[in-house]
């Protein structure tokens, strides 16, 4: 009688668990929402959305002023992945707009942003929530003179071969790229002071950001490498954005055709637009670069369990495991420069942890002679990984009274004298008892 | 000349100050020589704190006083013994003997517990 609803509700949970959804402790990124101007995208862009979907994310196509968007429901959110390829966009349809992006970043949610000329000022301003300045020029578009891509159609030098990219192995895989990128877009900035952002493509040193079609009338206020064409932002809860000047950076056109940079005779039979695009989406969503610090443990050398406090003097050994996402599993991750700090106002003990190559860092040292409330500090942040940022309190106690030494070798000659003493009185009353003596 | 005087004189004095002592009776001498090994354990200590530092002081006060405490303790001994001590003469040998050990006791005591 019960049994069919029972079933039904097992069921529901079953399906509710097997549907892959967003959490820490398994990045899978899988739902992504792409917001589009025109359907017309879809296609036109469809070699960078396969490469996505044969990686394993769903993604799902809508107009960016589709009525019925959005990004939560209820409170939960809809998607794991938010690109938003509709430049000029005004306002978005449904519940979308500048907050609920934001909030979407905060949740730890990745998003990647392509502006293109005349970007809207919606995209603007959720590229600078972002800490991204793009030219406020509405017309410009970067132009180099000198390190254009050699095309057979267009002229004005917008369209930009570009292979400045940042030193990264972690943001664009091992491989180098050997073509240069083809750009055709707005430039931006970003702010020196702003750490959490990087260059990703930078523009050479002889581009500038004007206007093609009109005359230049006042220098340009971006220049040379200080402009940015793509740029990624890490944000402090590890969620990533990718932020492009360029639109036609991710389409079929760019990424199926040659190039040849002005000034060099070497002609690419392709452009390096999608091996970059597909290991830097692989940092964006998560795929590699994602970092997890587990199991932090600390015991005396000798014994196996925590202790409550440590005294001074003491020998201890430390341990954490460092995993990092792969895109399917948990690996272990393998560096020489993960330190860690016994701190308390200022570290009294740094050392770097050594490894065992399967995740687990490890380190042994005594505890300074201070005794206080300490931190086992672990910070740990490096160029396109997530930032670890570990910390555990113990303390440390001074002796206890019948923990010093119980003869202080520095007092031997006193206790000799005092013992030496003891020793003469007994020889001295033997000595004047029995003595001898013609008078009394 | 007025050198070769002084350094008469006081050889002189020295010559004179021995002979009076070797006068003395033995068991007074043999006090005299304890109360010596007293005193120069006692400098060795200062002399030793001086180099390395005072870092256990209650080891080296216990030290010390054990030393000058059985200086004192043999000092009182020999007054009280001596024979040509007018104020001492109706009091036994033996008792200040007897007393001298009782103190020796109590100071040998204290300087255990002391000495840490």
């Amino acid at each position: 009688m019960s049994r069919p609803p029972l079933i039904f509700f097992a069921a529901i949970s079953l399906v509710a668990t097997l549907c892959s959804s967003f959490s820490p402790d398994h990045p899978t990124n899988r739902r992504i929402l792409v917001l589009l101007d025109d359907l017309a995208i879809q296609s036109s862009h469809s070699l960078f959305f396969n490469s996505l979907q044969s990686r394993g994310f769903e993604l799902d196509f809508k107009l960016a002023d589709d009525p019925k968007i959005g990004l939560k429901r209820y409170g939960q959110y809809l998607y794991d992945g938010l690109i938003i390829f509709s430049p000029t966009i005004e306002r978005f349809g449904g519940s979308v707009d500048l907050a609920a992006i934001v909030d979407f970043v905060d949740s730890g949610r990745d998003l990647i942003i392509a502006a293109d000329t005349s970007a809207s000022d919606l995209i603007r301003e959720i590229a600078a929530e972002c800490g991204v300045d793009f030219d406020e020029d509405q017309a410009a578009m970067v132009i180099d003179h000198t390190s254009y891509a050699v095309s057979d159609t267009e002229g004005g030098h917008t369209l930009i071969a570009s292979d400045d990219f940042i030193q990264s192995d972690v943001i664009l895989g091992r491989k180098k790229i050997e073509a240069p990128v083809l750009f055709q877009g707005i430039g931006h900035s970003l702010h020196p002071a702003n750490s959490l952002g990087l260059k990703v493509l930078s523009a050479s040193p002889s581009a500038y950001s004007a206007n093609p079609k009109a005359k230049l009338s006042n220098p340009p206020s971006l220049i040379g490498s200080a402009i940015s064409l793509v740029s990624v932002v890490q944000a402090r809860n590890n969620a990533r954005v990718l932020i492009s000047g360029s639109l036609s950076l991710f389409s079929n056109r760019f990424l199926k055709s040659g190039v040849q940079k002005a000034g060099s005779s070497i002609k690419h039979a392709k452009s390096g637009n999608e091996q970059f695009l597909t290991e830097l989406s692989k940092w964006v969503f998560h795929e590699r670069g994602h970092l997890k610090a587990v199991n932090v443990r600390h015991h005396k050398v000798g014994e196996a369990d925590e202790p409550a406090m440590y005294r001074i003097n003491d020998d201890l050994e430390y341990s954490v495991e460092i995993y990092e996402w792969s895109g399917k599993s948990w690996e272990p991750y393998v560096a020489n420069d993960v330190q860690v700090q016994f701190y308390m106002m200022s570290p009294y003990v740094l050392k770097t942890l050594s490894t065992d190559q399967k995740g687990l860092y490890f380190t042994a040292f005594k505890v300074p002679d201070v005794y206080g409330v300490f931190q086992f500090k672990v910070e740990y942040q490096q160029l396109g990984y997530t930032g670890l940022s570990l910390s555990k309190q113990i303390s440390v106690r001074p002796f206890r009274h019948n923990e010093y030494e119980r003869f202080i070798p520095a007092a031997f000659p006193y206790y000799g004298a005092s013992f030496s003493m003891m020793a003469g009185f007994f020889v001295f009353t033997v000595v004047y008892s029995y003595n001898k003596q013609a008078q009394s | 000349m007025g050198k070769s005087a002084t350094t008469k004189d006081a050889q002189a004095l020295f010559h004179s100050l021995r002979s009076a002592y070797a006068a003395t009776p033995t068991n007074l001498k043999i006090i005299d020589l304890y109360v010596m090994f007293a005193v120069v354990t006692a400098l060795i200590q200062v002399v030793y704190m001086a180099i390395v530092g005072s870092f256990p002081f209650n080891s080296f006060l216990s030290g010390v006083l054990s030393c000058v405490g059985t200086a004192v303790l043999a000092v009182c001994l020999r007054i009280q013994v001596n024979k040509e001590n007018k104020e001492f003469k109706d009091l036994p040998p033996e008792r200040a003997f007897a007393d001298f050990v009782l103190c020796n006791l109590v100071l040998h005591l204290v300087i255990m517990n002391f000495l840490g």
